[in-house]
């Protein structure tokens, strides 16, 4: 795939032409494969002094995975050629830092919130001592006011950060990322700083950013949000399936123009959902659902429909599956109804009792049980079934529903007495899937029910679920990851900023339609009909 | 491509003790499964004990291998046996009791308080002292569960709070009596069959119990599964609250239990009665941890840890009569156990190679054996 690189000039840049021409950082022929999955495929990035240059591609695209690379998280194969202000550097292997002026803000920031600001840049920059070795601490408030200060969101350097408003720890961890650069060439990589902050706050990061720029440092911005792209970036990257699609200057382009980049051509999924047949009765319904960022989410779900739930990251969907099975851990309002069960509505602070069977996001930490079995894990929910005489637990019978189960959905194990922990990602998610569908439910919920599992697998699972829909069980897919909805849902519910934007049924769900309405560009597709 | 396929799989563990490899077998025959059965990795405390007793009857020819010395094991150690399973069944769903010791004092001054001062029978005094142990174990579970306090110093902070009752009721002497030495009440924990006292008895039940409990019912799977990853059980349906606010309960009575046997065997009650218990009990239930069920608490490992540190203590007293060598013992033997299981090290190769065939598989992807904490075995 060929990529087109328009070279443009940009503000910010300082008249000496020698300098300003030679990119702060160049990187060429970068690839990473993880087993049999290839992340990125030879991807080309520079970026020019004083300029914020914007990487931007869908959920797996391997914007994180080039991210981590350079921070040298993970090393690239070898090829790859990379330079900062012309003096070159190794991809090659992990390590702690690769360069001085190549500098990180994680989207998790990495602050210790019960510390204070004084205290989080000292971790990263070491205490300023005496000759007897106890810290000079009015040096260091002095040294953090100067760093933070240029920012002016009045951030008290001595209180503990969790007493701090979000944007103020963003800035607090720029700040601690640029310590000790003053005036240099550089990079400042910032990994979508925006997830973390509300909407109002976005906007004075932005300034801050800018005042950034306009200090001599470059920027690269990653993102999946194509507003910001506009409202900041000088140029953009686009990168998709792990290779780069487009170098564009942002002034070239426009939000459809963009959007197109980003999805690419319709994709052709060889996996395709099949139509729910029979009357669409519905097997749940949900009404006013209030949850964390959710402001009143309502849908019904029909036997045999895959629905999916996305929306970006913080958006609220990934909380829906929790909130409808009464395993949302905060305040939550809204009702739930199993028609084919009960005529009445449940509260959803109750819904445990209706013993939804959720099938997690986070599979190590609230999925599976590590240090149990492969058959310990399936029958969990199940023990009830597995009851003889006293109380005492069946293990003839746990043996052989844990064989059946293990055969239906195709389990690859050593045996039903492995630990969980020796499967594959992709076959642990099958015994979590198994735990659920053996508890014969009218609906399944799925969060995020592919990540982590590699391509063949992925089919597998979505073979397994369609089949469940064709016997008419109802499946809530919450999901980030577009190939999950297109290869499943015959129905998809966009969430943006905690309410329903968007439905898209059968034939209208395309990558391009799905990435409109997470983003909020919906109106140019409109235009166009 | 946000992460790589083997940092999905990690596994959370954050226990001391080692993952367990589930016994099923698959296939195999009964020759095999004994061996595997009286395995090192299996039974170890089993050889680290025969070892034991190896030592002490070349040390102390005279007076170590007699049935004298096997009596005074079992009888002298069966109160320490029902502390130790006091705390297996919260340590299966990681809950620290760390009152049980003080609870075990509570009973024992509150029985001998009331046969002694308020002149009650033994049924009433015993009920009282229970009833005493269940509100323990109550107050531990509204604490430790409702309040969401951590169990470590909340069980301390409640212990703290039960020994002020303890001098509240005896000013801090022992409670003695005709009362507690006369026949029914004595008969509790002196009555013997051929030696061997009835608190072994107690002990045995004690064991059987919670061995069924933890094996063979669903509660127990619930437990384990609680104590190994909350968050996924209780997605999974199990009622984590409230399994560890019953094991609250449990070890509050099984150790208020062990301290009416104890005044009943030393004719008084002390407000001083469960101290030495406390780490010996940890010692027994972390170091049977590693034992028949690897990396779950169990019954018949503590058992076995009880008896293998009762014997070292009984041997060591016979054969010297220094006073600071049984802590010293206990010491040293939790700490072995605990770095061979938990800590950084592991054992030589040719120790950890024996696993059980089904899990060495090479056509499973093992994801998880980059993982240091999957390969420590005893």
């Amino acid at each position: 795939m060929h990529a087109d690189t328009s070279t443009e000039t940009w503000h910010g840049a300082d008249g000496t032409s020698d300098e300003a021409d030679r990119p702060v950082l160049r990187v060429s022929g970068l690839s990473k494969r993880f087993g049999g999955t290839q992340a990125l495929t030879d991807v080309d990035l520079d970026l020019a002094h004083g300029e914020i240059h914007a990487l931007i591609g869908p959920n797996g695209s391997g914007k994180s995975t080039l991210i981590k690379i350079l921070a040298g998280y993970h090393h690239a194969e070898p090829g790859a050629v990379a330079e900062l202000d012309g003096e070159p550097f190794d991809l090659g292997q992990v390590t702690g830092s690769r360069h001085d002026r190549l500098r990180f803000v994680h989207q998790e920031l990495g602050l210790v919130n019960e510390l204070s600001a004084t205290d989080n840049l000292a971790l990263s920059r070491g205490f300023a001592r005496t000759a007897f070795g106890n810290i000079r601490w009015s040096e260091m408030e002095r040294r953090t006011t100067e760093l933070v200060e240029r920012f002016g969101l009045g951030i008290d350097v001595r209180r503990p950060l969790a007493m701090a408003t979000p944007v103020q720890r963003a800035v607090v961890a720029i700040a601690a990322a640029l310590q000790g650069w003053e005036g240099r060439r550089g990079v400042l990589v910032l990994d979508e700083p925006t997830a973390v902050l509300p909407p109002g706050e976005v906007a004075r990061l932005f300034d801050i950013v800018r005042e950034i720029r306009d200090a001599g440092a470059s920027v690269l911005y990653v993102s999946h949000r194509m507003d910001e792209i506009f409202a900041l970036a000088d140029r953009v990257t686009v990168i998709r399936g792990g290779r780069r699609i487009a170098t564009r200057a942002v002034s070239e382009l426009t939000p459809r123009s963009l959007a197109e980049l980003m999805a690419g051509e319709e994709m052709e999924t060889e996996h395709r959902p099949q139509e729910p047949s029979g009357p669409a009765e519905a097997v749940m319904e949900v009404r006013d659902l209030c949850a964390g960022p959710l402001r009143g989410v309502g849908f019904d779900l029909a036997r045999g429909e895959r629905l999916g739930i996305t929306g970006l990251v913080g958006s609220g969907h990934e909380i829906v599956p929790y909130a409808v099975c009464g395993a949302y851990r905060g305040p939550v309002r809204g009702t739930v109804r199993l028609p084919e069960r009960s005529e009445r509505w449940t509260d959803v602070k109750d819904a445990a009792a209706l013993a939804i069977p959720l099938v997690p996001a986070d599979r190590a930490g609230e999925g599976v049980i590590g240090d149990f079995s492969v058959a310990e894990n399936l029958t969990l929910p199940l023990l009830d079934r597995l009851r003889a005489r006293a109380g005492r637990l069946h293990r003839r019978r746990e043996s052989s529903l844990a064989e059946e189960w293990i055969q239906r959905v195709g389990v690859r194990t050593a045996g039903r007495g492995a630990r969980i922990t020796t499967l594959s990602g992709g076959n642990q998610q099958k015994v979590v899937m198994a735990r659920c569908l053996a508890q014969q439910p009218p609906v399944l919920v799925l969060c995020e029910p592919t990540a982590g599992v590699d391509i063949a697998t992925r089919l597998q699972l979505y073979d397994l679920i369609e089949r469940q829909a064709a016997d008419g069980m109802g499946v809530i897919v919450s999901s980030s990851d577009t190939e999950d909805l297109l290869a499943l849902c015959t129905r998809v519910l966009v969430v943006r900023d905690g309410r329903i934007v968007k439905e898209i049924s059968g034939r209208d769900i395309t990558e391009s339609a799905l990435v409109h309405a997470m983003e909020g560009t919906e109106w140019s597709l409109e235009g166009t009909e | 491509m946000t992460s790589t396929p083997t940092r999905a799989a990690e596994p959370q563990t954050t226990s001391p003790d080692l993952p367990a490899v589930s016994a099923v077998s698959a296939g195999g025959t009964l020759g095999r499964r004994a061996t595997a059965a009286l395995s090192f990795r299996n039974v170890g405390a089993v050889y680290v004990w025969l070892l034991i007793v190896v030592l002490f009857s070349v040390w102390v020819p005279d007076t170590f291998p007699t049935v004298t010395t096997v009596k005074q094991v079992l009888n002298g150690n069966s109160v320490a046996g029902l502390v130790a399973l006091s705390v297996v069944p919260p340590l299966a769903a990681r809950v620290f009791d760390l009152s049980v010791a003080f609870t075990m004092s509570l009973t024992s001054v509150l029985t001998a308080h009331f046969l002694v001062s308020s002149g009650f029978g033994p049924t009433t005094s015993i009920a009282l002292a229970m009833t005493a142990a269940l509100l323990v174990g109550v107050i531990n579970g509204v604490v430790v569960v409702m309040l969401r306090v951590d169990s470590f110093i909340a069980t301390l902070a409640t212990g703290a709070l039960i020994q002020s009752l303890i001098t509240m009721v005896t000013n801090d002497s022992s409670i003695t009596g005709v009362q507690l030495l006369a026949k029914p009440f004595s008969s509790i924990a002196q009555l013997d069959m051929g030696g061997v006292t009835l608190p072994v008895l107690y002990l045995l039940l004690a064991a059987v119990a919670i061995w069924f409990l933890l094996e063979h019912t669903a509660t127990g799977r619930r437990l384990y599964a609680t104590g190994f990853n909350e968050n996924a059980a209780r997605l999974q349906g199990v009622r984590t609250d409230r399994l560890r606010f019953m094991t609250l309960v449990t070890s509050a009575l099984l150790s208020g239990f062990a301290g009416v046997v104890f005044a009943s065997s030393v004719g008084s009650g002390s407000p001083t009665a469960g101290t030495p218990y406390l780490l010996s009990a940890y010692a027994a239930a972390f170091v049977g941890a590693t034992q028949l069920r690897a990396g779950r608490f169990n019954a018949w490992g503590t058992v076995i840890a009880v008896l293998l540190l009762g014997t070292g203590i009984t041997g060591l007293g016979l054969a010297t009569s220094a006073q600071w060598a049984t802590s010293l013992f206990t010491g040293s033997v939790l700490i072995i156990a605990l770095v061979l299981t938990g800590g950084r090290i592991s054992l030589p190769a040719v120790l950890r190679r024996r696993r059980s065939p089904s899990v060495a598989d090479p056509s499973v992807p093992a994801v998880a054996d980059g993982v240091p904490t999957s390969d420590k075995e005893v």
